[in-house]
């Protein structure tokens, strides 16, 4: 066999079906959008931008676009905020290995729990009437708080959670790189009598500025798959305080009377605008890195 | 002094991270072996005489174990397929192409910027017309875009780090480029492109949106977890619990080998 066919049929195979499907996936939403298709009948017709037009009068869309935003930012700095904390926390007060490796197996847990799983565990710890974080709130003589139920905290009680998964995996990768780092900088800056906190902030977390960043691309890159943690623990609700973009284009397409056009439509805005963005973002961010 | 306190400190933030991270899980495994007046207690109880009700009741739903089955044939299909296709190709990128290697790469990568949202609304007219609505094949199609792409995307790396001249000796020995891949770097390679095959699986044992919106009556086992909630009046938090637990095992097993992935990644230097 030829090199030239041994690339042929490796690599056809692969990235013609990717290609097909995400092509097929495309089309589709945009075949939808310009129709007013329904999930009820069959039949349908063309109708041009209408669906687009709607979009723009449509405030629980704004809602939504806003919360997403929200949740992008919120998810994405506390995951990291939470990392670099406890990462250098552990780096400074935990030196043996052994303890080191134990926290370090107890932090992968929680990424690796399922999404469905891990809304499951902190509803029933949010719960009101039994749960345990209201338990304890009520210790200290608050509560019972509605972390699920108040509007004004339900968005949040939701991004602790994904913060939880995330941040105790991302502290793992931080704590392994702040280990390879070359001990001389450390050393010549404490020599300077650098305080602990500053030899981190000026010394170890510049040099990795590069991981820190591709970190907070897979972030945010993950944090668009929100729907399932969402839907779980809240389904956009109470009112429309957690609806992010997919779960309202959801909640259209599927749920309500499955308007599959205006959630297409929908769709095709969110698919545009992400993936803009992020090849932007992605190969801006990689240069910066380097 | 001094000292004592620091040891006193340490394992203090030691206990208490480990806490924070492992508590949530814990409380929910205690829950999955109590009965409920045990759950609906104003006091949250530690000691409670178990029972394995809730497993049983779980174990004797027809709709949760078809989920399990279904969940075990989607996912094991997605992950094989994902596998023969995306492993040789990634060898190729790693390998033979060098110019358009990087573009290939990139498209790749750019398939997990797409919203799944955007993938499931067309995907489910497509189906209906198609008459592969609430098949497994249907499931099993629609994530090979997640398992093919995680794959290569994970792939690339591993076969980039097989060293070059293992594979010209071999070349010079007069081997084409197949038996190159089959007899030298894939054995190298194996170790992290198990970690790859590990990851895509509990991507996709994960997964609930496509499931949820692509299947009906054959759902997997994240679909029918999330459904249980409107089962009857009263929330059966034991059973939840129970269920949350099955879906958690999985994945779990697979830890040790998530740290070794994570130690190679940093030790070859962070992306």
């Amino acid at each position: 066999m030829t090199r030239k066919r041994f690339v042929t049929l490796t690599l056809v195979p692969a990235i013609g079906l990717l290609a097909t499907l995400a092509l097929v996936s495309i089309a589709g939403a945009v075949w939808f959008a310009v129709m007013n298709r329904t999930l009820r009948s069959p039949d349908y017709d063309f109708v041009g931008a209408y669906n687009f037009l709607r979009l723009l009068r449509d405030r629980r869309f704004f809602n939504a676009l806003e919360i997403s935003a929200i949740w992008e930012a919120v998810t994405v700095a506390g995951t990291l905020a939470l990392a670099v904390f406890l990462a250098v926390l552990i780096f400074e007060t935990v030196k043996k290995p052994l303890y080191r490796n134990l926290i370090c197996f107890a932090f992968l847990v929680p990424v690796l729990l399922p999404r469905v799983a891990a809304a499951f565990i902190w509803r029933f710890l949010y719960s009101p009437s039994l749960g345990v974080l209201n338990y304890l709130c009520g210790l200290v003589g608050i509560g019972p708080v509605e972390f699920l139920a108040d509007p004004s905290l339900a968005l949040i009680s939701v991004a602790a959670v994904d913060i939880w998964q995330w941040g105790l995996f991302f502290s793992v990768i931080l704590l392994k790189l702040l280990e390879t780092l070359p001990r001389d900088p450390i050393e010549a800056a404490m020599l300077d009598n650098a305080r602990t906190w500053e030899i981190h902030a000026f010394v170890t977390l510049p040099m990795l500025r590069g991981p820190l960043i591709s970190l907070a691309l897979v972030k945010a890159v993950e944090s668009l798959r929100s729907f399932d943690l969402i839907f779980v623990m809240t389904g956009g609700g109470p009112g429309t305080a957690t609806e992010t973009l997919d779960l309202y284009a959801y909640q259209m397409g599927i749920n309500m009377g499955g308007r599959i056009s205006y959630a297409s439509a929908m769709s095709l805005l969110l698919l545009v605008v992400t993936t803009v963005a992020f090849t932007i973002i992605w190969k801006a961010g990689k240069k910066w890195a380097s | 002094m001094g000292k004592l306190i620091s040891a006193i400190l340490t394992r203090a933030v030691l206990g208490g991270l480990i806490v924070v991270a492992l508590g949530p899980i814990l409380w929910t495994v205690l829950g999955a072996f109590k009965e409920l007046r045990d759950i609906v207690t104003p006091v949250p109880k530690v000691f409670f005489e178990p029972t394995l009700d809730n497993f049983a009741t779980i174990l004797r739903n027809p709709t949760i174990r078809d989920g399990l089955l279904n969940s075990v044939i989607v996912v094991s299909a997605a992950v094989l397929v994902g596998a023969v296709l995306g492993i040789p190709a990634a060898h190729t990128l790693a390998r033979h192409a060098r110019k358009w290697g990087d573009d290939v790469q990139f498209f790749v990568l750019s398939l997990r910027f797409m919203p799944p949202v955007a993938i499931a609304i067309p995907f489910i007219v497509i189906y209906l017309d198609l008459g592969i609505y609430d098949t497994l094949f249907g499931l099993v199609l629609v994530y090979l875009i997640v398992t093919v792409s995680t794959v290569i995307w994970l792939a690339v790396p591993a076969f980039e780090r097989v060293p070059r001249n293992i594979e010209e000796a071999a070349a010079m020995e007069g081997c084409g480029p197949a038996e190159i891949f089959w007899r030298f770097s894939l054995p190298v390679a194996a170790p992290s492109l198990f970690g790859a095959l590990v990851f895509t699986f509990v991507l996709v044992w994960n997964e609930l949106l496509l499931a949820l919106t692509l299947a009906a009556q054959n759902a997997t086992l994240p679909v029918v977890a999330a459904s249980i909630t409107s089962l009857g009046k009263e929330v059966p938090w034991g059973v939840i619990n129970a269920a949350t637990v099955l879906l958690v095992l999985p994945p779990l097993v697979f830890i040790g080998l998530l740290m070794g992935l994570l130690n190679t990644m940093v030790r070859s230097g962070p992306k």
